[in-house]
């Protein structure tokens, strides 16, 4: 249950945020899900989303990449949480996520569509990276401890509930 | 002023800086006046090589294939990182495995077909491919 809540909440954060491009809390929400709840609950959290995705746009070859790179996302986030405890380094860490967003999916467009079609989008799609890594700086570095201190109180409250 | 928005302030500033190098060094730039350019369309299957040339005083190759649209058999689909060729000569490429791939004089183009400048004398090829 508790997966299909988080799962839920991330679909309806990209949704909710939609109409801004390159703006969003799927991001934030990774990274706090993995601290918070652990990176084996989150995986199926980010399969679940990817999944829900494919219903909710069709199978295109962006949301394959979905599969590996919020994995990826989750995985550097449990490597980092054993050393980083401050929201500078994860504000940093989606940040970076966030400016490399489109060479991974130029990556994933090579594969389907040649070398020349990858370069092409990563290059068109340049300016959204920028914007896309500058906000989820600031998202995460304002947002990141907050959520991650209600999580953690929700987290509590559930396991009681449960025991 | 809080650590917090001394970051904030310097991404910021980056970013701004980084847009600024985009617009500089990477985002295309027209060519204005006029261009004498040609356009070749390669279907194999279809047995279709053709050439045109047009005089031209538009400054990227987008806004010639729009103007001549009929003539050429264009069909666009747009797309969240841009336009798109998915027909020419009236034949639609398959999308599953056929794509027009873009030469810019023999050379493979390094940006999408809105963001190619139109320069004199040069010659655009497009060429349907399988992947």
């Amino acid at each position: 249950m508790l997966i299909g809540i988080l799962s839920a909440t991330i679909t309806a954060g990209k949704l909710a945020l939609s109409f801004i491009p390159n703006i969003e809390v799927v991001t934030l929400l990774f990274i706090a899900y993995t601290i918070v709840f652990g990176y084996r609950k989150t995986m199926f959290v980010s399969l679940i989303f990817t999944t829900t995705e494919i219903f909710i746009y069709g199978l295109n070859t962006w949301l394959l990449v979905y599969y590996f790179i919020w994995p990826f996302l989750i995985l550097l986030t449990e490597i980092m949480k054993k050393a980083v405890k401050s929201e500078y380094g994860y504000a940093v860490l989606g940040g970076i996520f966030g400016y490399a967003f489109g060479f991974f999916f130029a990556i994933g467009e090579s594969l389907f569509y040649g070398i020349a079609y990858g370069w092409a989008y990563w290059i068109r799609g340049l300016l959204f990276d920028l914007i896309h890594g500058t906000s989820n700086f600031i998202v995460i570095l304002t947002l990141l401890n907050p959520l991650k201190s209600l999580l953690s109180k929700l987290k509590m409250a559930y396991y009681r509930e449960k025991s | 002023m809080s650590k917090k928005i001394i970051a904030i302030i310097s991404v910021l500033v980056l970013a701004a800086l980084a847009f600024a190098g985009y617009k500089a060094f990477l985002s295309p730039k027209g060519v204005e006046g006029a261009k004498e350019v040609t356009i070749n369309i390669v279907i194999e299957k279809e047995g279709i090589d053709k050439t045109f040339t047009y005089n031209t005083n538009h400054e990227f190759l987008i806004q010639l294939l729009e103007e001549n649209k009929e003539e050429l058999g264009i069909t666009f689909e747009e797309f969240d990182f841009g336009k798109m060729i998915t027909g020419m000569m009236g034949y639609t490429a398959d999308p599953t495995s056929e794509y027009f791939h873009i030469y810019v004089n023999g050379e493979d183009a390094t940006t999408g077909v809105a963001e190619i400048p139109l320069n004199d004398q040069d010659s655009y090829t497009f060429e349907l491919k399988n992947f």
